[in-house]
């Protein structure tokens, strides 16, 4: 598909999109300053959402977005997996399960298929959205939901120059505070910032409300007394862990299993 | 050699997962399928036990081009619900939020996912060796597009700035102005757009009549919201209906629902629009309009990616228009619900179309939602516009390069699903 893919100084990349919003892939799209750049120091051999034509074949580079949803998806996930020299999770769905996942392990995930579909039998089989590496190795993971190209550009800029891209491992709080806004655990209100992975530059504290936890679990939280701080709000724990799970997909059963 | 059977999978330069199956039998087609094989998600079952907030929160995650839709979607059926009156002037600042999203979205699709397929290109980077200027200056105006949806909805995608009655945080004095001044800025190439357009040849394989639905706006202006679904046979009916109007359906080469008006097959988006409300076009817009309108878009989807230039000028005239309004208009403070418990709908036009929420709220905690996009209002219309391509090429032994062809109907629609990455196969027999 693009015009010079002899060319084989460019890293081959592949852009893939599992069950999600294709929100991660838009974002890439969206970076109007870069996108020619990136076209062009990349060899992207497939990115369906914004070009015909793939070249299916061995990359470098694999970024994976959305959830594994489907009994096809999870073959088309392997077969990505051994083409792929690096493969990297790109967003929510990817890295934790998404959205879709928020009631992850509990049993219901049948019974709500009936309830949307009925009983209809699909050409594949469904199953509850998993993240990437229950399926496959990951190489990185850019989290978010969407990614934020503050965070994409530097890994795609490091990935282009054969350098390992950087984790962030600092909370929605860390943000937080370089953006010198007042926090809103003071005024006893709801956030999950101090749970949250930071990378979004805490931007719904920046506008008054609280974060929801998109960019999924921080490894290094105090689940248990933050748990505790937002039950002395007034908030049931029952509310705080449903809230908590809303984006923690699979990866949030490991911090509150023993909550 | 005879095809007898075309598969397009994946459908690219689409959002989402899809593929396109025709069936071919003695020269006949059998079947027509639009796969949809995006993932289920079940957000219908997400949201139950929540609180409105998170509902928020959560539906916007639906689709990323028109996460502010869904969001606007939602707000105005929980409002409904919950009894929340939200002041004129907040009701205009969602107004300019949308109009973010309108732009952004149409000109991704008009320059990005649609016209590479006239030109005869993979993608519009390939497309801007030759076109440079169109596509810089189409990356300029979907900038703007997010721009404004940065602006009020807090992040380019998926933010949290609006809320149940109001707004996180308003924009200022000057980004409003700066808002204004780029707005006038891109109307020029949006202009010069619909003369591009104007001299390309739509071709005529696919024509057949369909129906087209879209809101009602509540003025007399043109618009993309309403509490009115109004029908091309010019019935009206109140949104809450919804239910008696469009039939829903699922069938087993899908996780979208289908849909029909009246047993049959309808368009919704920037054509229905057009279509349905273009008299009230005024400026800029009806001059676009006037020159690009005629007869065969009432049978011709491929005419969506024309309607959406006319309401790219549309919306940054109205951005103009809302700017000047908003300079004089008071600040509105957040209106608190009144109310724990109550049902609503709320629609609003998304960029492909259509979309209606609906829940019904019980003391703080949703107990039913349901959500219908316009992907699942168009998918039976594509597939009869399909199936009329495939038998008009048929009948006409032009069989090669088909697959585009046939691509390229479904592009029109501009359908929101989410993408994935097989060959087009095509079984000769
Ligand atoms: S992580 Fe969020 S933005 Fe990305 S696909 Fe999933 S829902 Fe969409
Ligand atoms: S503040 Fe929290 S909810 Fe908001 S974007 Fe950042 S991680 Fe997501």
């Amino acid at each position: 598909m693009s015009s010079d893919s002899s060319d084989k100084s460019k890293p081959r990349v592949g852009i893939y999109g599992l069950t999600g919003c294709a929100g991660d892939q838009l974002l890439l799209i969206h970076c109007e300053d870069e996108i020619l750049d990136i076209f062009n120091a990349f060899d992207i051999r497939s990115f369906v959402m914004a070009s015909s034509n793939p070249i299916e074949d061995d990359m470098d580079v694999a970024l994976v977005e959305g959830s594994v949803s489907t009994e096809e998806q999870k073959e088309h996930l392997l077969e990505i997996r051994k083409r792929s020299k690096i493969l990297v999770a790109i967003g929510n769905c990817a890295t934790v399960g998404g959205v879709q996942a928020m009631y992850a392990q509990d049993g219901t995930f049948k019974d709500r298929m009936k309830k949307v579909y009925g009983d209809m039998k699909f050409i594949t089989a469904p199953m509850e959205g998993q993240p990437l590496d229950a399926f496959v190795t990951v190489d990185y993971y850019l989290p978010g939901c969407p990614i934020s190209a503050k965070q994409a550009l530097p890994l795609l800029s490091r990935l282009l120059h054969g350098a390992s891209p950087e984790p962030f491992p600092h909370p929605v709080c860390h943000e937080c505070k370089l953006q010198e806004n007042k926090c809103l655990l003071l005024d006893k209100k709801f956030c999950l910032g101090p749970l949250t992975q930071g990378g979004c530059g805490a931007v719904c504290p920046s506008h008054g409300l609280p974060c929801v936890g998109c960019w999924g679990p921080n490894p290094d939280a105090n689940f248990n007394e933050h748990v505790k701080l937002l039950e002395s709000f007034g908030m049931t724990k029952d509310e705080v862990i449903r809230r908590i799970r809303n984006f923690g997909g699979h990866k949030i059963l490991q911090y509150i299993k023993d909550l | 050699m005879t095809k007898t059977k075309i598969e397009i999978e994946p459908l690219a330069r689409v959002e989402g997962h899809g593929g396109i199956k025709v069936e071919i039998k003695d020269n006949v087609i059998k079947d027509v399928q639009v796969k949809i094989l995006e993932g289920p998600r079940l957000f219908e079952t997400l949201v139950i036990g929540k609180t409105p907030e998170e509902d928020l929160s959560l539906v916007p995650r639906i689709c990323a081009i028109c996460n502010l839709s869904h969001k606007y979607a939602s707000l105005r059926a929980l409002e409904k619900a919950l009894d929340i009156k939200v002041p004129a002037v907040t009701q205009t600042y969602r107004q300019l939020m949308h109009h973010g999203e309108m732009l952004e979205s149409h000109s991704l699709h008009l320059y990005f996912l649609a016209l590479p397929d006239f030109f005869g290109y993979d993608n519009a980077v390939a497309m801007a060796e030759k076109f440079g200027e169109v596509v810089q200056n189409a990356l300029a105006l979907k900038k703007f597009g997010n721009k404004i949806m940065r602006l009020m909805g807090g992040r380019m995608i998926h933010g949290e700035n609006p809320v149940l009655g109001g707004f996180g945080k308003l924009p200022s004095r000057e980004s409003l102005l700066e808002l204004k001044e780029e707005a006038l800025h891109h109307l020029d190439f949006a202009m010069a757009t619909i003369d591009i357009l104007a001299g390309l040849e739509v071709p005529d394989y696919l024509e057949r009549d369909t129906q087209f639905i879209c809101l009602k706006p509540p003025h007399g202006e043109y618009d993309y919201y309403g509490d009115i679904l109004l029908a091309s046979d010019g019935k009206e009916y109140p949104l809450e209906d919804y239910k008696k109007v469009i039939i829903e359906r699922t069938v087993s080469h899908s996780f979208a629902k289908r849909s029909a008006y009246n047993d049959r097959p309808f368009t919704v988006g920037a054509i229905a629009r057009v279509l349905n409300l273009g008299d009230r076009l005024k400026g800029k817009a009806k001059e676009a309009y006037d020159k690009l309108v005629n007869e065969r878009w009432y049978r011709n989807p491929i005419y969506n990616n024309f309607a959406q230039a006319i309401e790219q000028v549309f919306s940054l005239e109205d951005v103009v228009r809302i700017v000047d309004e908003l300079l004089t208009a008071e600040i509105p403070k957040i209106v608190k619900p009144p109310r724990g418990s109550g049902t609503g709908t709320g629609g609003v036009e998304a960029p492909r179309g259509t979309l209606i929420h609906h829940y019904t709220i019980e003391n703080g905690v949703t107990v039913d939602a349901d959500y219908i996009t316009p992907t699942a209002m168009f998918l039976d219309d594509i597939e009869a516009f399909i199936r009329k391509s495939g038998e008009t090429l048929l009948a006409k032994n032009e069989m090669d390069g088909i697959e585009l062809k046939l691509e390229m109907v479904a592009r029109a629609y501009d359908p929101c699903i989410s993408c994935s990455a097989h060959l087009v196969t095509v079984d000769f027999e």
